[in-house]
């Protein structure tokens, strides 16, 4: 799998978490960019992402990342 | 010295000059100004905890380097200075804030278990704006160990961070990255502009001193009244008490944040935003999206967001887990009292039937509807009102007692009274008739995505704007002299 893939099942999972068809993800998208997109429908996102890709996120590594780019490059590690 | 004192404007007057002409094109010199400001101005509340500020600022500005070193190479030690890091700042907090109020409780806890125990406890002094500064350094290791900003090398402009006048006594709480990178370049004033900072900020202080002294200052009495004589109040005055208090509460709390910012802007710098328009919520989880915003999205990034990772598969009970506690942290923050301890639960409950019915997590927000309301959403807006009110009786009560007291008399009355010292005819009516213009005034300026209602859009003519600025300073004139200290000031 590689990293176009990756942003292109994790930006099926945005939209369909956050209810929006025309959320469009880049490696720089962060929360501002992305209206629904809040400390509460985060935590919905991450644990959806754990499930479709059978993974598991650590605290740490889920509170620092700054942009999509950087939870693409976590999910590509695990 | 408080921010609508002369002292003040004239602490102010100097800084400014200072500031914006011999140090105009020194970034550093602007920054190293503002810090002897802020320690002086800290000085003249509390000389005697100086050493306190300038030792904590020192040991986390090395604690943040020392942090930074060991991230992504020894990230046990780097967790674990963090960790040490983020106790120490809320021991300081407890030491100074809840020492006293821990010792009576555990006093009384053994003494209901049989066990005789001697109760002394400390004469500790608080020191002003504790909880406001011991929050900021927090932050800023989080931030630094999370790696969402390098440490700050310039201890002048971290030291700047952590006591900027302002904001040091009752915040805004600033985060450390969008403010230090204001720091590092210097400030300049050129007038006329279009979009002037100094004169916004004139604008938003001079909002803040109308909310402050001519309608919170005027609601004051009555609320108080109530409060200290509520043995002799009607029950159809203290249910008016109870709905006068969070407005008095908004006005005094936004009034002195619009001040804090006005008068940050009038030095260039641009501070986190407190409020909202809180009474526009639909909801309690809309309403704390409103309300003293820089705490709430503290404890949203700092305490809520970390448990609700650790209770995310516990599903609803999780999430109803993380709320309350959040929201107990929330209500003892403000400080060492039992009612602020049920303030906070209170509100952490109130989140449960949102949580249960998916409206906390709704995928779409609260959407402010067109300029006329329909009437389910005035509807919503005086229930989730009601709600504040009712919470607000727990937070302004003095004690359980006096608590207690109050909503018994409230709801029952007082058969004994002998001598009625308020009733409804003692309430403020003109300054609620005020109160009332501002909040269509904040209504509309939500609607034009105003930060502020007194940002006078270009649409109205020269004249229209300074008419409003001259009847807002004239009314300010009226009621100048019998100003109250600020409610937030003691937290």
């Amino acid at each position: 799998m590689n990293r176009t893939e990756v942003l292109e099942q994790v930006q099926d999972i945005f939209r369909n978490i956050l209810d929006d068809e025309d959320i469009v993800l880049t490696d720089e998208s962060t929360a501002e960019d992305v209206e629904e997109w809040d400390s509460l429908t985060h935590i919905q996102l991450i644990k959806a992402i754990e499930k479709a890709y059978s993974i598991r996120f650590t605290s740490r590594e889920i509170l620092s990342w700054n942009n999509v780019g950087e939870m693409l490059d976590c999910i590509l590690k695990k | 010295m408080e921010i609508n004192s002369t002292h003040f404007l004239l602490f102010f007057i100097v800084v400014f000059l200072i500031y914006y002409l011999p140090l105009k094109n020194h970034a550093k010199g602007q920054n190293l100004w503002l810090l002897l400001c802020s320690y002086y101005a800290f000085g003249v509340v509390e000389w005697r905890m100086l050493p306190l500020l300038i030792g904590v600022t020192g040991f986390y500005f090395f604690l943040g380097i020392a942090i930074a070193r060991n991230n992504g190479k020894d990230e046990r030690k780097a967790s674990l200075l963090t960790t040490f890091g983020t106790l120490t700042g809320v021991g300081v907090l407890v030491y100074f804030k809840y020492l006293n109020f821990l010792i009576d409780a555990f006093t009384e806890m053994f003494l209901s278990l049989g066990l005789q125990v001697g109760s002394h406890t400390l004469g500790i002094i608080m020191p002003v704006g504790i909880s406001f500064f011991t929050f900021k350094l927090i932050s800023y290791i989080i931030e630094v160990h999370r790696g969402h900003m390098p440490p700050c090398q310039d201890m002048v402009a971290f030291a700047t961070y952590v006591a900027f006048f302002p904001t040091l006594l009752s915040g805004p709480i600033d985060r450390p990255k969008p403010f230090l990178q204001q720091l590092s370049h210097n400030r300049t004033f050129t007038y006329p502009s279009e979009h002037n900072q100094v004169v916004d900020g004139i604008r938003q202080t001079l909002w803040g001193l109308f909310k402050k002294v001519v309608i919170a200052d005027s609601l004051v009495t009555f609320v108080d009244l109530g409060w200290n004589k509520t043995g002799e109040s009607t029950q159809w005055a203290l249910a008016l008490v109870a709905l006068t208090y969070p407005i008095q509460l908004y006005m005094d709390f936004s009034g002195y944040s619009d001040m804090a910012i006005g008068v940050s802007k009038m030095l260039g710098i641009q501070v986190a935003k407190n409020f909202n328009y809180p009474f526009f919520a639909q909801n309690m989880a809309d309403y704390w999206r409103r309300w003293h915003i820089s705490l709430t999205s503290w404890l949203t990034d700092y305490v809520f967001m970390p448990l609700n990772i650790m209770f995310r598969d516990w599903g609803n009970m999780g999430m109803i887990l993380a709320c309350i506690i959040n929201m107990v942290v929330v209500g003892v923050w403000h400080g060492a009292n039992w009612t602020f301890v049920l303030f906070g639960l209170y509100h952490g409950l109130l989140f449960i039937p949102l949580i249960l019915n998916g409206s906390f997590t709704s995928k779409k927000k609260v959407k402010t509807e067109g300029y006329l309301p329909s009437i389910r959403h005035v509807g919503k807006m005086l229930m989730t009102y009601l709600l504040v009110a009712i919470g607000l009786v727990i937070f302004r009560a003095d004690n359980i007692i006096s608590l207690g007291h109050f909503v018994s008399t409230l709801l029952m009355g007082n058969p004994y009274m002998e001598y009625e010292s308020l009733e409804v005819s003692q309430f403020p009516k003109t300054t609620f008739f005020l109160a009332v213009l501002l909040l269509i005034a904040e209504w509309i300026a939500m609607h034009k995505k105003k930060e502020f209602a007194l940002q006078l859009s270009e649409e109205w003519k020269a004249w229209g704007r300074y008419s409003v600025y001259m009847l807002l300073v004239l009314l300010y004139l009226l009621k100048v002299g019998g100003s109250h200290e600020f409610i937030y000031a003691q937290f």
